[in-house]
C-alpha cells in the first residue's frame, strides 16, 4: 500500500522550474525589503499550497506582508502576537471542524491552516505553544522563515542567531570578540523529538526541493513543520542581488543542511558533495566581518567549522 | 532657525547624513536637532530626515513643512508624488539634487520653481567608497557647505564621530573623510539667513476617540490579493532589462524573483512587472545567460 502512495508521488514530482504553479499566490506590492529571502521561500510554498488556506501570521518581519488596508494573499490571514500564531491556528482549526460537523459547512470549503512565523517567534516566544500543538497532533502546516534574528525591530539576537554573528544585542566588543557566543538552537532537533508526521528544512535557492516537500506535506495530516533559511540583505549585510548566492553558500558549506524527517528517519535531500569551507559563506556578510578584519579570528572561524563538521559526522555513510 | 529636509530611500544613509549634519552644526556652535521619519517600509522605500539649527534653543518639533534647504539624495524621488520632495518649497528654497543632469535640465524636466543646485555625488561616492548610493557622508557634506556656516574641520570631526559608532574600519572612515573633503570643495556655498522666530506653532486640539466594539475598530480587510494596488516600482534605483535576443526562456529569473514580479508569457519568455519590481536585481545576477542588463533609473529620460 505504502509503495503505491510513494509511486504516485514520484510521478507528480516537480522536476524543473517550469513545473512550478504559474499562478502567483502572493500578490506583489508588499512592504518587505527588496531581495527578501523569506518572501521568496513563502512565495514558492504558497504556489504549492494554493489559495484555500488560512494563514496565522505571527508578528515579525512578515507583519509587512499585509499593510492595512491591503493583503497580498488570496486566502485568509489572521495576524497574531509573536507567541500566538499556533494557539490561533488551533482556534481556527477547531472552528472549521465544528462548523463542518455541526453547522453544515461543506467539506469543499475546508481550509488548510498555516502558521507563518519568524525565527524569534518560533525559537523563543512561541516555542511552548508549538510544542503543545505538535503533542496534540494539531492539523496544520508551520512555515518558519529563519533570518537568524529579530529582523523587524532592527536585528536583535534570537535563539536562531548563529555563533560569531553580530546583532544589535550581540555586538562584537573587546570582551566579546565573537559577537554572538551562543550556537544556533537546533530547532529541527527540538521539533523532531516530538515525532511529527513531517518536518523539513527548505531553502529559497532550491525551489524544486522546496516545492516537492510542500507537496508531500500537503497530502498529509497533523503537524507538518518547515524551517526556511531566509537570507536577509538588510540584517546580514549583503547586496539584495546576492540573496540566492548566500542561500546557495549556506547549503554548499554545510551550514544549513537541507533535510526532511519522515517515518522516523532524517534524509538529507540536497547533500553537498564536497563541503566548502565555512568562511566562503561568512566572509560575504557584514554580520561576520569582525571575524576577518581588522584581525582575522581563526579561532572563532575554526569553531564554526568544527561545529559544522561535527554535525555532518553524525550522518557519514 | 534654519530648517533642512533630506530625502532618499531606506538603505542610502539618509538618516546618518542628518546625524552628521546635526553633529557638525553642534560642533560649530549651534543648537541642533536631527531625526528621520519613515513608515513600516524597508530598504528601498522613500524616507525623509530633518534637521533644525539655531543659535537659540530649538523648541520646534515634528516634520519640517517649509524647509530652507532640501537635499535630494535620490533623483528618482522627484518623479514620485508620494515622496513629496518639493512639498512646502518656494522660489527661495535651496534645492539640492544628486544628479548627472545640469541644473537647467533638472529645473525644466521636474518643473521646479527655481534653479536647483546640482552635483553628481554618486560619482564621487563611487570614486571614494565604491558605493554610488551610500550617500550619508556626501549628502551631509553638501548640506554643511550649502549652509555656509559649518567649517570643513567641524564636518570631518562629525563624520569621525558618527561613522565611528558604526562598524566601519579606519580605512573606510578615511575614505569617507576624503569624500567629504572633495564634496565640500565642489559644492557651492550660500550665506542663508536664519529666521530667529519659531514658526507660529500652537497646540492642536485634543481629539477624543469614541469607544467602539472590536468589530468596528479591528482592521479587517475583505478584499483578496489587493496588495498589487500598492506600486513598489518607485523603490527601484536600477532597472533590470531583459535582452530578448539572448534570453533562452529558462525561467530561472521567474523562479528566483521574491516578489513574483516576473511571469512567463505565451512564448515562454519572461516579462518584468515594472509597476512592482523593487529593483533587487536578483534576476540579473541569477540569469545563466547574462541576458538581463542593469540600467540606472534616472538615465531613462536622457
Amino acid at each position: 500500500m505504502k509503495a503505491t502512495i510513494s509511486d504516485s508521488l514520484e510521478e507528480s514530482k516537480y522536476k524543473k522550474v517550469t513545473d512550478l504553479n504559474p499562478e502567483e499566490e502572493i500578490a506583489p506590492g508588499s512592504a518587505l525589503c527588496a531581495g527578501c529571502g523569506g518572501l521568496e521561500g513563502m512565495r514558492l510554498a504558497m504556489k504549492v499550497l494554493g489559495e484555500n488556506t488560512l494563514t496565522c501570521n505571527a508578528a515579525g518581519c512578515f507583519t509587512l506582508i499585509s499593510v492595512y488596508p491591503f493583503t497580498p494573499l488570496k486566502g485568509s490571514w489572521l495576524y497574531t502576537t509573536m507567541s500566538g500564531p499556533v494557539p490561533a491556528a488551533q482556534g481556527v482549526r477547531d472552528a472549521l471542524d465544528i462548523r463542518m460537523q455541526k453547522h453544515g459547512l461543506p467539506k469543499a470549503e475546508d481550509l488548510q491552516v498555516i502558521v507563518v512565523a519568524g525565527d524569534g517567534s518560533t525559537n523563543d516566544m512561541g516555542l511552548s505553544p508549538t510544542s503543545a500543538a505538535i503533542h496534540r497532533n494539531l492539523d496544520f502546516i508551520y512555515f518558519c522563515y529563519d533570518n537568524e534574528a529579530y529582523g523587524n525591530t532592527g536585528f536583535q539576537h534570537s535563539g536562531a542567531s548563529p555563533l560569531g554573528s553580530y546583532t544589535m544585542t550581540s555586538p562584537n566588543t573587546p570582551e566579546h570578540p565573537a559577537g554572538s557566543e551562543q550556537t544556533k538552537k537546533d530547532l529541527f532537533g527540538i521539533w523532531m523529538a516530538h515525532n511529527p508526521p513531517y518536518l523539513a528544512t527548505v531553502s529559497p535557492r532550491e525551489p524544486i526541493d522546496l516545492s516537492n516537500k510542500f507537496k508531500k506535506a500537503k497530502g498529509m495530516k497533523g503537524p507538518r513543520l518547515f524551517i526556511c533559511l531566509s537570507p536577509c540583505p538588510t540584517g546580514w549585510g549583503f547586496d539584495p542581488k546576492d540573496t540566492h548566492l548566500i542561500a546557495k553558500l549556506a547549503v554548499d558549506t554545510g551550514i544549513f543542511p537541507i533535510k526532511e524527517f519522515v517515518d522516523g528517519k532524517v534524509i538529507h535531500t540536497k547533500r553537498p558533495r564536497k563541503r566548502l569551507p565555512v568562511e566562503k559563506y561568512l566572509e560575504r556578510q557584514k554580520r561576520f566581518q569582525h571575524l576577518f578584519a581588522p584581525k582575522r579570528r581563526d579561532d572563532i572561524i575554526a569553531q564554526i567549522q568544527s561545529n559544522v563538521d561535527a554535525y555532518w559526522e553524525q550522518y557519514d555513510e | 532657525m534654519l530648517r533642512i529636509r533630506l530625502h532618499g530611500r531606506g538603505g542610502q544613509g539618509i538618516k546618518t547624513a542628518s546625524q552628521i549634519l546635526g553633529t557638525a552644526a553642534h560642533l560649530a556652535g549651534y543648537q541642533a536637532q536631527d531625526f528621520p521619519l519613515y513608515g513600516a517600509e524597508r530598504r528601498g522605500a522613500p524616507i525623509a530626515a530633518y534637521a533644525r539649527f539655531s543659535k537659540n534653543i530649538v523648541l520646534e518639533r515634528g516634520p519640517i513643512a517649509q524647509p530652507d534647504i532640501v537635499l535630494i539624495g535620490d533623483e528618482t524621488l522627484l518623479s514620485d508624488p508620494m515622496a513629496a520632495v518639493t512639498q512646502g518649497t518656494d522660489a527661495s528654497t535651496l534645492i539640492f539634487i544628486n544628479s548627472r543632469h545640469t541644473s537647467h535640465d533638472l529645473k525644466q524636466h521636474y518643473q521646479l520653481e527655481s534653479l536647483p543646485v546640482q552635483l553628481d555625488i554618486s560619482e564621487l561616492c563611487q570614486k571614494y567608497i565604491q558605493k554610488p548610493m551610500i550617500l550619508s557622508t556626501a549628502l551631509a557634506a553638501v548640506g554643511a557647505r550649502l549652509m555656509g556656516r559649518i567649517d570643513l574641520h567641524h564636518l570631518l570631526q562629525a563624520i569621525r564621530e558618527e561613522l565611528g559608532q558604526g562598524r566601519l574600519g579606519p580605512e573606510k572612515i578615511a575614505a569617507n573623510l576624503k569624500l567629504a573633503e572633495e564634496v565640500f570643495q565642489k559644492a557651492p556655498s550660500f550665506d542663508l539667513e536664519f529666521s530667529e522666530s519659531d514658526a507660529g506653532f500652537s497646540a492642536s486640539r485634543l481629539v477624543t476617540l469614541e469607544r467602539r466594539p472590536p468589530v468596528d475598530s479591528a482592521p479587517l480587510i475583505f478584499a483578496t490579493g489587493n496588495m498589487a494596488l500598492r506600486k513598489t516600482g518607485n523603490w527601484r534605483t536600477h532597472r533590470p532589462v531583459i535582452n530578448y535576443e539572448e534570453c533562452n526562456g529558462c525561467a530561472i529569473c521567474y523562479a528566483r524573483c521574491p516578489e513574483g514580479d516576473i511571469r512567463m508569457d505565451t512564448n515562454d519568455k519572461p516579462v518584468i512587472d515594472y509597476d512592482h519590481c523593487k529593483g533587487c536585481l536578483i534576476c540579473a545576477t541569477e540569469c545563466p545567460k547574462h541576458a538581463i542588463e542593469i540600467l540606472r533609473e534616472v538615465e531613462s529620460w536622457n
